[in-house]
């Protein structure tokens, strides 16, 4: 038993005092550390090689930031504002929405160089006939006006002190119905209001292509941690998925798991990084 | 004051808590129940004499004790019970009380162990039959040893359940979650949702000690 005993508190010392660490380390510790939401397949690690290669084409300083996932959208902004991450990387409309919420939030205005991501929904492979149909949806959204109305009333035109608007999902007696997984971690765009119903830009937008699908739209709660696996293992039929391309070194599915199908994109928007300012000790 | 309104109470916030709690409660409850049973099967299996059954107990025990629950509700979900059409609640019940059933058997079988022998060869010789034995003089002690262990193990129970949210379950953390994301407070929140859960520890500490003060009455009655 002593021996045991001994034997562990010898490994724990080990690792204690950081054996194996190597010269990354000291790398690491200068980068600043930003909080992102886990991404469908990328990890923290090639999303930092990504960045790395940005910078080397680009001849931009982006790389000095250093990738940490988080599963929801409540744990990275309690990481933020305990100082774990330095910034958190989310887009305009959500960093509009966040400053709205809380003044201690604060947009960094230091970038060198600007990502627009795309939004649009992840689906399975073999629903061909599914991606045909959201394709055609958006396509008549876009062209029609819809998108841009939805986009003024859920994103631009919100109170600065509320909630967007309440949105009525269709129901079709007897007709198929879509599974889409929501995280709830993106408000404006992707949120769940007090009632306990998920709300924003996305269900707005889902709500119409229901409409013009003819199709029921059930929308489950989920972990961002778990799209993935909800989508492959056909617990969800679509999630939403948002990727930043980058000419060749970050192309448009990066970040797509195998067997998953992407739908044309219905908003874009701009990639920004928000801190945390805490009130000063009197 | 007014930051904690608007977080749990506004727009019937509150009434989302309870959903969610409710959720929660349902989740551990149907949990602790079949893994109660289901413990006890298999701590009967683990103490019997027919080897395969000691080592199907013992094998299983290993296995579900070692894993973390989390994966095990993912695998189940996405993986195993994925077709079966079931209800997330319903596997998310599944999980977990097979993940309660192997603490229970270990539970069962420590206190099974720590029981004197010699009473029960005393009930035996007194002519009192191998059932009354074990009623009468084995199971109260069993209880009685076995309860505060019990205990941490319904508090843990409870505690594991807060990572249903990743198998599309809307329970008492995901709600928490879903505020903090929505008003973009997460300390207040956080701590909100942890003095629901403390409560919730407390009543199941309250819910023991007054049963234990019963059977010292009962006890001390006869």
């Amino acid at each position: 038993m002593k021996k045991i005993f001994a034997l562990l508190m010898t490994f724990a010392l080990i690792l204690m005092t950081g054996c194996g660490g190597g010269d990354n380390k000291s790398v690491d510790t200068n980068k600043v550390k930003l909080g992102m939401i886990t991404r469908l397949n990328v990890s923290e690690e090639n999303f930092e090689k990504f960045v790395e290669q940005v910078e080397q084409t680009f001849n931009v300083t982006i790389a000095s930031h250093k990738p940490v996932f988080f599963d929801n959208l409540n744990s990275m902004l309690a990481a933020l504002q305990a100082g774990q991450v330095a910034e958190i990387s989310t887009y305009t409309s959500v960093a509009r929405y966040m400053i709205a919420k809380d003044p201690h939030y604060f947009v960094l205005k230091d970038h060198s160089l600007e990502f627009i991501d795309s939004f649009c929904f992840a689906l399975r492979e073999d629903d061909t006939e599914l991606k045909d149909s959201l394709n055609m949806v958006i396509k008549e959204m876009q062209d029609d006006g819809t998108l841009g109305k939805l986009a003024k009333e859920y994103i631009t035109d919100i109170k600065t002190d509320g909630e967007p608007p309440a949105v009525e999902l269709p129901h079709f007696d007897s007709a198929q119905t879509i599974k889409v997984a929501v995280t709830g971690d993106l408000p404006p765009l992707d949120y769940v209001s007090a009632d306990g119903k998920p709300a924003g830009f996305n269900t707005a937008v889902l709500a119409e292509i229901g409409k013009r699908m003819l199709k029921n739209i059930e929308l489950v709660n989920i972990d961002s941690g778990a799209r993935a696996a909800a989508l492959t293992s056909k617990q969800a039929d679509v999630v939403f998925w948002a990727i930043v391309p980058v000419s060749e070194i970050i192309p448009a599915d990066s970040d797509k798991p195998a067997g998953i199908a992407l739908t044309n994109p219905y908003y874009k928007d701009k990639i920004v990084h928000v801190g945390f300012k805490a009130d000063e000790k009197k | 004051m007014e930051l904690i309104y608007s977080i749990f109470i506004k727009d019937g916030g509150w009434l989302t808590i309870l959903k969610g709690l409710q959720v929660t409660l349902e989740i551990s409850v149907l949990s602790l129940l079949f893994g109660t049973l289901l413990g006890s099967l298999l701590c009967f299996l683990r103490v019997s004499k027919f080897t395969p059954l000691k080592i199907f107990a013992q094998v299983y025990i290993a296995i579900i004790r070692g894993s973390p629950v989390l994966m095990l509700l993912m695998l189940l979900f996405y993986g195993v019970l994925a077709r079966a059409g079931m209800p997330p609640v319903a596997v998310a019940v599944i999980t977990f009380s097979l993940h309660t059933a192997a603490h229970v058997a270990e539970l069962l079988r420590a206190s099974l162990m720590a029981l004197d022998k010699g009473q029960v060869e005393a009930a035996r010789t007194l002519g009192f039959s191998k059932w009354q034995a074990f009623k009468l003089v084995t199971f109260p002690q069993i209880c009685r040893i076995a309860k505060p262990v019990y205990q941490s193990t319904v508090v843990n129970l409870i505690q594991w359940t807060s990572v249903v949210g990743y198998v599309t379950i809307t329970d008492l953390t995901r709600v928490i979650n879903n505020i903090a994301s929505r008003t973009m407070q997460p300390m207040i929140t956080i701590t909100g949702g942890l003095l629901i859960y403390l409560a919730i520890s407390w009543l199941v500490h309250v819910i023991f000690n007054w049963s234990e003060r019963k059977s010292q009455l009962r006890q001390a009655d006869s």
